[in-house]
């Protein structure tokens, strides 16, 4: 049972307890350190159910940091990365931002966060005025969305606008080649997976007009059976399905899946399938599913690309995941603008950064632009193909067009009111 | 002595006095809690340190308010997390759609708080126990599912976007660091401060006599469902202001302040600091934030390291924190005085 204590006890040695608590933890606080390296803060993932997309993005950011550092480092100041888990929690990633800026004194923030979490840290950066690179937010409304603009922040990441164009169009090319015109379509029920089928489906119907959707499914995240998802689209008979459930939910759904030999009865379109996270954890990859690219070492197909996936495979023993090559470009776009303004200073990283081109393993063409205008990464390799069951996994990646991309993109920002 | 017998025993002739004194002195506390957590950034620079007192605010004001469910009435609620949320999004909403000032979004957020705190009381206060436990906190997964699926007007698991707009009144610019911490710490002084009141009042001594016998209770004429309702809304708006301050902390609400994982925080601050003394909560607060920052600095595997807390509470000590320090204090006094 419960008792009530004499008042006068407990609240005296609270007092002295908080007090001395504060003591404590305040003089480390008090000090700073001052050094000649650039801290740099970074949040991310590294506890949960997506803390291995959090790991590999922090392994390709010291991959990088180590060749930036044995180059000279940042406008000749040596790199030092102070990485802290946000667990995935919006508040604590705020919290963990501030306390990079206001007590480690890291001059410099990537943020490794996803969804919520990039926009609390995005809040941070406002506040703080600290530059930022958001390196994993796909959400298009986090720099197409003007109320969202800052001078300070900028976005690695791919978007997701970008890849609902180039799905659309590649989807709707094999569309009318095939004759698919009943589609159904299978995606998890929350932001991500609401947006990006609705957009998907919306170029699709674009560039096919005659498609119909005639199933649509929305299994929870993290959602363990499938097979009332399944059994519903068999029941469906479509032609088509697309899916963007994504690691997990999309290695247990193909396993799922493959007992009632789904596979063999329709196209599927998964776009986040062709990323080693879930082409290597898949027990019978089924042949010929159309999947956008992620992080493949086979594309683009270039000497650089295959050698900074077989040096990150080399020295982390695993292959990189899509949060690798968006974290690794982050700190080569920050190394090549540090080099232009000859300084390590943020406000003049950001000013350099603006427009800013570089030579890239992961660029369409070798290069990656960090668009001035809206602060976002483009020109990186984007494409589909379909997947074999042994690696290379998918041997031949179809690359999307990126005047396309441009010209639906500026179309899709006026219908939102953005531009 | 049980809860009844010191209650009997303090029924006497200076009780009245006593109550009034004892008022004096809370308030008094107040003040001087309130002058030295103010003048703390007279004497440090430490943003971090001001980023921490605001976060307690937060968590204290919210695992407070729970304590005056659990350890005054209890009713172990497994939901209060969704006014923690409700706080959250009401406040932000109505000032990034509405634009009004910061306090007619302060009340209009209670205002919202109390009516759904009412109309989900009404039904959870019936139940007992693991039954009360278990509807709360299907009513906060139903809050919760709400914010994730009317993305349209709550910005979905991405959360309120484009910052909370915080224009200045009465000379107050929560914009600025500063006054947002002392605005908190305003916050969470008056929050502790009534909330004291609540508990040592007569109705906060009903609250003990109906978790201690509510039979009993109800055949001296108490209207036992008024009074659980009552205390329900009461908490619900002490763990709303706690979102709010939250919301303006970070500049946002985020369906994650919703979520059951938030309400468990509560209970794990209140397992940390204690139920049994009003101040638990909040030195569990302290303690919760500071094992977590200090452990999340140092390494990723923090839920191994506040498992291990837990359970050296849970199993070690087998009360709170405060619970243990207020005991092993009167023990010491009884055996060294020889009362």
């Amino acid at each position: 049972m419960m008792r009530t204590r004499m008042p006068g006890i407990s609240r005296r040695s609270t007092l002295a307890l908080m007090g001395a608590g504060a003591m404590t933890f305040a003089a480390p606080w008090v000090a700073r350190a001052q050094a000649k390296t650039i801290k740099i803060g970074m949040p991310t993932i590294l506890s949960g159910r997506v803390a291995q997309l959090g790991t590999s993005s922090r392994n390709a950011v010291m991959l990088e940091v180590e060749k930036v550092n044995a180059a000279g480092g940042l406008a000749g100041r040596q790199i030092e990365m102070v990485i802290r888990d946000s667990k995935g929690q919006p508040q604590e990633a705020a919290r963990v931002a501030r306390e990079l800026v206001n007590t480690d004194g890291c001059e410099l923030m990537i943020d490794a966060e996803a969804s919520s979490g990039a926009f609390a840290v995005h809040e941070v950066a406002r506040d703080l005025g600290v530059f930022c690179i958001h390196t994993n937010s796909e959400t298009s409304a986090l720099t197409a969305d003007p109320k969202q603009h800052i001078p300070n922040a900028f976005r690695t990441a791919r978007q997701g606008v970008h890849d609902s164009i180039v799905g659309g169009s590649y989807a709707a090319a094999i569309a009318k080649a095939k004759g698919l015109k009943k589609w159904a379509t299978c995606s998890p029920d929350y932001a991500y997976g609401r947006d990006t089928t609705a957009e998907f489906t919306l170029y699709l119907k674009r560039f096919a007009p005659d498609v119909e959707i005639i199933s649509e499914s929305w299994p929870k995240l993290f959602q363990p059976d499938y097979t009332e998802v399944v059994t519903k689209i068999l029941q469906a008979k479509p032609q088509a399905l697309y899916s963007c459930l994504w690691g997990g939910d999309l290695t247990s759904y193909i396993d799922q899946a493959n007992i009632y030999a789904m596979f063999g009865q329709m196209e599927v379109f998964a776009v986040n399938m062709a990323d080693y996270t879930a082409l290597t954890v898949v027990k019978n990859l089924p042949k010929g599913i159309h999947s956008g690219n992620r992080y493949i070492k086979t594309f683009p197909t270039t000497p650089e690309n295959a050698a900074w996936g077989d040096a990150y495979k080399a020295k982390y023993n695993e292959y990189p995941t899509n949060w690798s090559w968006e974290n690794a470009t982050a700190i080569m776009l920050m190394a090549e603008a540090a080099k232009k303004a000859n300084s390590a200073d943020g406000k003049k990283i950001a000013e350099a950064l603006k427009g800013l081109t570089i030579k890239c393993p992961f660029g369409a063409d070798g290069t990656v632009t960090m668009r001035g205008d809206d602060h976002t990464l483009v020109g990186y390799a984007i494409g589909w193909g379909t997947t074999i069951p042994q690696e290379p996994y998918v041997p031949e990646v179809k690359a999307g067009d990126w005047k396309t991309i441009f010209e639906l993109e500026a179309e899709w920002k006026k219908s939102k009111g953005y531009a | 002595m049980t809860e009844l017998e010191a209650g009997r025993a303090r029924t006497l002739a200076p009780v009245q006095s006593g109550a009034a004194l004892h008022r004096y002195r809370d308030v008094l506390i107040a003040l001087i809690a309130f002058a030295v957590l103010a003048s703390l950034p007279l004497f440090t620079s430490s943003k971090a340190l001001l980023d921490f007192v605001i976060r307690c605010s937060a968590y204290g004001l919210f695992a407070t308010s729970l304590n005056l469910l659990v350890g005054y009435t209890g009713l172990t609620s497994f939901g209060h997390g969704m006014f923690f949320g409700l706080g959250a999004y009401s406040f932000g909403l109505i000032m990034q759609k509405l634009g009004v000032p910061i306090p007619v979004a302060f009340i209009a957020t209670l205002a919202i708080t109390a009516l759904v705190a009412a109309v989900i009381g009404a039904i959870c206060v019936r139940l007992k126990e693991i039954y009360f436990a278990f509807v709360t906190l299907a009513f906060q997964m139903l809050i919760h599912s709400t914010i994730l699926s009317w993305a349209s007007f709550t910005g979905g698991d991405q959360g309120l976007r484009g910052g909370i707009p915080r224009p200045a009144f009465l000379g107050i610019n929560l914009a600025n660091h500063i006054h947002l911490y002392v605005a908190s710490c305003a916050l969470l002084i008056l929050g502790l401060l009534a909330m004291r009141q609540i508990a040592q009042s007569p109705f906060g001594y009903t609250l003990r006599m109906i978790r201690d016998n509510a039979a009993r209770a109800s055949f001296l004429g108490i209207d036992v469902w008024r009074a659980k309702l009552t205390v329900f809304v009461l908490a619900a708006l002490f763990a709303s202001m706690g979102g709010m301050v939250m919301a303006l902390f970070v500049s946002g609400a985020y369906p994650e302040f919703a979520y059951w994982t938030i309400s468990g925080e509560a209970i794990f601050i209140n397992m940390l600091g204690g139920v049994s003394t009003f101040l638990g909560p909040m030195v569990g607060t302290v303690l919760l934030l500071l094992l977590n920052d200090t452990v999340t600095r140092f390494t990723e595997y923090h839920g191994i390291v506040l498992g291990i807390v837990i359970l050296f509470f849970a199993l070690g000590l087998r009360k709170g924190l405060l619970d243990f320090v207020a005991e092993w204090y009167a023990h010491r006094r009884e055996t060294g005085e020889g009362r």
